[in-house]
């Protein structure tokens, strides 16, 4: 599981210079939101899933965060999906991970996945598990993901 | 460093692995829950909304942290309700600067605090990114990308608390008051088990390295803003590559506490015992079950 994503992980995420010229002691400090680092095999997006596995995907791309307008999978937290059967019936494993640690809509939201995707026919128990590496930034976010944050009235 | 072994999946490790692990996770995770717990204090109460906003937003953080440490604490079949809400507050392990209380308006007191405990903070996460332990290594990028304006937040106001001599006097008070304790960040929980985390490799720096890396700098930040650190609760160095600083009589890592924090365990626990509750349960059902 630790080794799934063979990816250089950032030591941290540089902010770009801020371009305060006030003096220190001055209020003048901001955070900018810096774009990150693409990673070539997150974010899973399903594309050339077949059957049972197709059918979960299809059920996560309706699932929109509980903030915006756009797909948690268009979004870029998913990292993974696997169907497989099990002694205990066919199981689904996503993998997937949160834009911020701190998230209040983390239990809300997986039960909401884990809900949807044991409603898949086929699947007969949905596993979620929470994968905080590589980290999520912007640039996991899908062309189709900007499109709908775009529509919505931010500006990325 | 050493090259070290990859340590197992939380299951396949010995009695001693595991403790070494679990020491590791509880003096991260009870740190960020608690020192959290004391900064909602300060919601709707600091000085200026944007700072009111900045630091119930870290507080947030630290608890969204707390909770990443708690989960891989659940690996050994606890709940969050029993690692939290059911915990005797004398099993608990983290530093006595998180639980000291504040005085009313004291906002120095946040401000430093803060300042001392993300510096540490930063160091300590800093020797978990090697961690042979890939369940805890995994999370520490996270958690750093989320703490960097922490401490821009704190370097902040500190500058400008210490512009004047009033506010400055009273950084001075609040340091000479919590830098014993900000010391506690350092201490051990058990010396046996601490050279085993070391050994192990699931930190990267001993403690006593994090320690002198710490002061070398938040020392000179704070005498530059016009600070005394020689005032505060120490002996007469600092050497402090070689003298022993001095600790105050409880630093909560070993579990022992003073009595702000048991008062602070009773009211964050109010409600929880008040419902006779035993389990984190729902309060609402679930609309979809209806």
């Amino acid at each position: 599981m630790s080794n799934a994503y063979d990816t250089d992980i950032p030591d941290s995420v540089d902010p770009v210079d801020d371009d305060c010229v006030e003096p220190a002691g001055e209020a003048c400090a901001y955070t900018e939101y810096v774009e990150g680092e693409a990673y070539d095999d997150v974010p899973a997006t399903g594309e050339g899933a077949e059957g049972v596995e197709r059918d979960v995907w299809d059920t996560l791309y309706e699932i929109e965060d509980p903030e915006m307008p756009i797909s948690i999978v268009d979004l870029g937290l998913i990292y993974g999906v696997s169907v497989d059967d099990t002694d205990d019936g066919t199981v689904a494993t996503i993998d997937m991970t949160l834009t911020y640690s701190g998230c209040p809509a983390r239990d809300m939201l997986q039960d909401q996945i884990q809900e949807a995707v044991e409603d898949v026919d086929g699947v007969d128990r949905a596993d979620l598990r929470l994968v905080w590496s590589p980290e999520w930034n912007l640039e996991l976010v899908t062309e189709q993901g900007e499109q709908d944050l775009r529509d919505f009235g931010l500006s990325i | 460093m050493a090259a070290v072994e990859e340590l197992s999946e939380p299951d396949d490790l010995t009695a001693d692995e595991r403790e070494a692990v679990q020491h590791q996770l509880f003096r991260l995770a009870d740190d960020e829950f608690v020192v959290a717990e004391r900064y909602t204090e300060w919601q709707v109460k600091a000085p200026t909304l944007e700072s009111d906003l900045a630091f119930s937003n870290i507080a947030q953080d630290e608890l969204g942290h707390a909770r990443l440490w708690y989960d891989l604490l659940q690996d050994w079949g606890a709940e969050e309700s029993e690692l939290i809400w059911e915990r005797d507050p004398s099993e608990w392990r983290h530093s006595t600067l998180a639980e000291l209380p504040f005085d009313e308006g004291d906002w120095a007191d946040p401000v430093l605090r803060s300042y001392l405990y993300d510096v540490a903070e930063d160091i300590q996460l800093r020797a978990l990114q090697d961690s042979s332990y890939p369940r805890i290594r995994d999370r520490v990028g996270k958690i750093l990308g989320e703490e960097d304006y922490h401490r821009e937040h704190a370097a902040n106001w500190l500058e400008r608390l210490c512009e004047e001599e009033e506010s400055r006097a009273r950084v001075q008070d609040a340091l000479d008051r919590l830098f014993p304790h900000a010391l506690t960040l350092f201490a051990p929980t058990d010396e046996a088990v601490e050279e085993r985390i070391d050994e192990l490799g699931i930190r990267s720096e001993p403690l006593v390295t994090m320690r002198e890396e710490w002061l070398d700098e938040v020392i000179p930040f704070l005498e530059s803003l016009g600070l005394s650190v020689d005032d505060a609760e120490l002996p007469e160095q600092y050497d402090v590559h070689h003298s022993q600083l001095e600790l105050p009589e409880h630093t909560g890592r070993d579990q022992s506490h003073t009595d702000a924090w048991f008062d602070l365990h009773d009211d964050f626990t109010h409600t929880y015992q008040e419902l006779g509750r035993t389990s984190a349960e729902r309060i609402m059902k679930d609309p979809d079950d209806e």
